[in-house]
């Protein structure tokens, strides 16, 4: 039960332990090594395009921190209508996170999210 | 489409292979006991105290949105007098439990019980979770709408619900053809399904965009072409017999799959179906590598894995868990708990 109680608290911790050490013991969270992913953000039809599109963002983020972080350089309020697409493809729950969705849908290094004033694919 | 069969003649007993709707069907008729618990602070006026107490068997593919209709229909026949009705609005309603942890409206019923399962093993004295119900607050007023994510509305969950299919196709295929190929009616059927917890109405859509457990290794016979007829349509079989079965369990790029911790995090990657030796992955596999502290190599686990409520054999293949474990929403959810030193599961 301890050993266990001690493993848990390895895999709940976001930083690695020292240096690389996480990357041994939880390949899962090897990503957390740089700690930081690239998101390349790509408007989609009447949305506002941005100058800077390219961001580095901590991994541990839950995606909603992406989607406040887009309304904030977008100037948007909450009301505004915003919809945020993977891919071009889905949209992800607000609860996953930037890590798990890098890692899984990334493209040349960086997770490709797309941004509508409408919804694109419902 | 001529392939449809009418709803009553179960069409998905005959096409598919008998097991994998064995495992489906029972993946799909899980039920788990809620107790359903009004936060007595926020009951309005001459509200009928003691009775404020429902309790209930959920679908596990079920969401908490739609189980609001059947609570509410309670609580106004029950408990509420006519002007606490009247003041009552379920757009303020949200779920706790009862260790104050909020309640996601976008997560499966059944995911939320084997979640708080898994988080009960790190207590003592809980040796008896299993046959309780979880018990949930129901909170009437002020809800903590930054934190819970969505409106409580069927419609948003309806959204997530579709957000999550697409993205476990993309994981699956590397893009969302077989989802966005559906027709409006057939991605509305699937949630029509989990509203009214009709199988046939479900699976009749869902099997297009499934794998299939029709086995394509070690040269075994083609499948018979009753089981193409039903599992995809027609036009998306080249009908030859040699083209391995690009819609089978062992075709896809990645099973979606999460892995649950006991009071988080959630963890997802890349689960393919063999490995790079050309092994089957298996579940004893894919939690060796992601999870060496709690499954070490060669030694007796630490923890254990609950898919749907049931103890995962170790020798589980991931592609099979994909095609038949999976939820509705098309994942499949890990939930991993802490053995107590006692007993070994695997």
């Amino acid at each position: 039960m301890q050993a266990a109680n001690d493993a848990l608290q390895v895999y709940q911790k976001p930083e690695p332990v020292q240096g690389n050490a996480l990357c041994t013991i939880c390949p899962i969270h090897a990503v957390t090594a740089c700690r930081k992913v690239a998101i390349l953000f790509k408007a989609i039809g009447n949305a506002p395009i941005m100058k800077q599109n390219l961001y580095k963002i901590n991994a541990q983020n839950q995606f909603r921190a992406v989607i406040r972080f887009l309304r904030k350089q977008l100037g948007y309020n909450p009301q505004d209508a915003l919809f945020t697409y993977i891919n071009l493809s889905f949209a992800p729950a607000p609860d996953d996170t930037v890590l798990n969705l890098h890692k899984s849908f990334a493209s040349d290094g960086a997770l490709i999210v797309n941004y509508s004033t409408t919804v694109a694919w419902g | 489409m001529s392939t449809y069969a009418p709803r009553h003649h179960a069409p998905s007993a005959f096409s598919t292979p008998a097991s994998t709707t064995l495992f489906r069907r029972l993946t799909w008729e899980g039920t788990v006991p809620l107790e359903i618990r009004v936060d007595s602070k926020e009951l309005p006026a001459n509200s009928d105290r003691g009775l404020e107490c429902y309790y209930m068997q959920a679908p596990r593919v079920s969401y908490l949105p739609l189980i609001i209709p059947e609570i509410k229909r309670f609580l106004m026949d029950v408990v509420f007098d006519e002007a606490g009705a009247r003041v009552i609005k379920e757009e303020d309603w949200w779920f706790e439990s009862e260790e104050g942890s909020l309640l996601k409206w976008h997560w499966p019923i059944g995911l939320i019980y084997d979640s708080h399962t898994i988080a009960s093993t790190l207590r003592p004295n809980t040796s008896s979770i299993q046959i309780t119900p979880l018990r949930l607050i129901l909170h009437l007023a002020s809800p903590p709408t930054d934190k819970l994510l969505l409106s409580p509305s069927a419609d948003a969950c309806k959204q997530a619900f579709m957000g999550q299919l697409k993205e476990a196709d993309f994981i699956r295929w590397g893009n969302t053809k077989r989802m966005t190929g559906l027709r409006k009616a057939e991605q509305d059927g699937l949630w029509e399904g989990i509203r009214e917890h009709n199988f046939e109405e479900y699976w009749r859509v869902a099997a297009k965009v499934t794998p299939t457990t029709t086995p394509t290794r070690s040269g075994s016979p083609p499948p018979p072409s009753s089981t193409s007829m039903h599992t995809r349509p027609p036009s998306a079989d080249p009908g030859s017999t040699a083209a391995p079965d690009r819609d089978g369990a062992y075709s896809v790029r990645s099973v979606p799959v999460r892995i649950y911790l006991p009071d988080g995090p959630v963890l997802q990657d890349l689960v393919p179906p063999t490995l790079e030796d050309g092994t089957v992955h298996t579940l004893a596999k894919y939690l060796a590598v992601h999870l060496p502290l709690l499954f070490p190599a060669g030694k007796p686990p630490l923890a254990y894995a609950l898919l749907q409520g049931v103890h995962a054999p170790s020798d589980a293949e991931m592609a099979w868990l994909g095609a038949c474990m999976a939820g509705a929403d098309g994942w499949v959810n890990i939930c991993v708990g802490i053995l107590r030193d006692s007993h070994h599961r695997f």
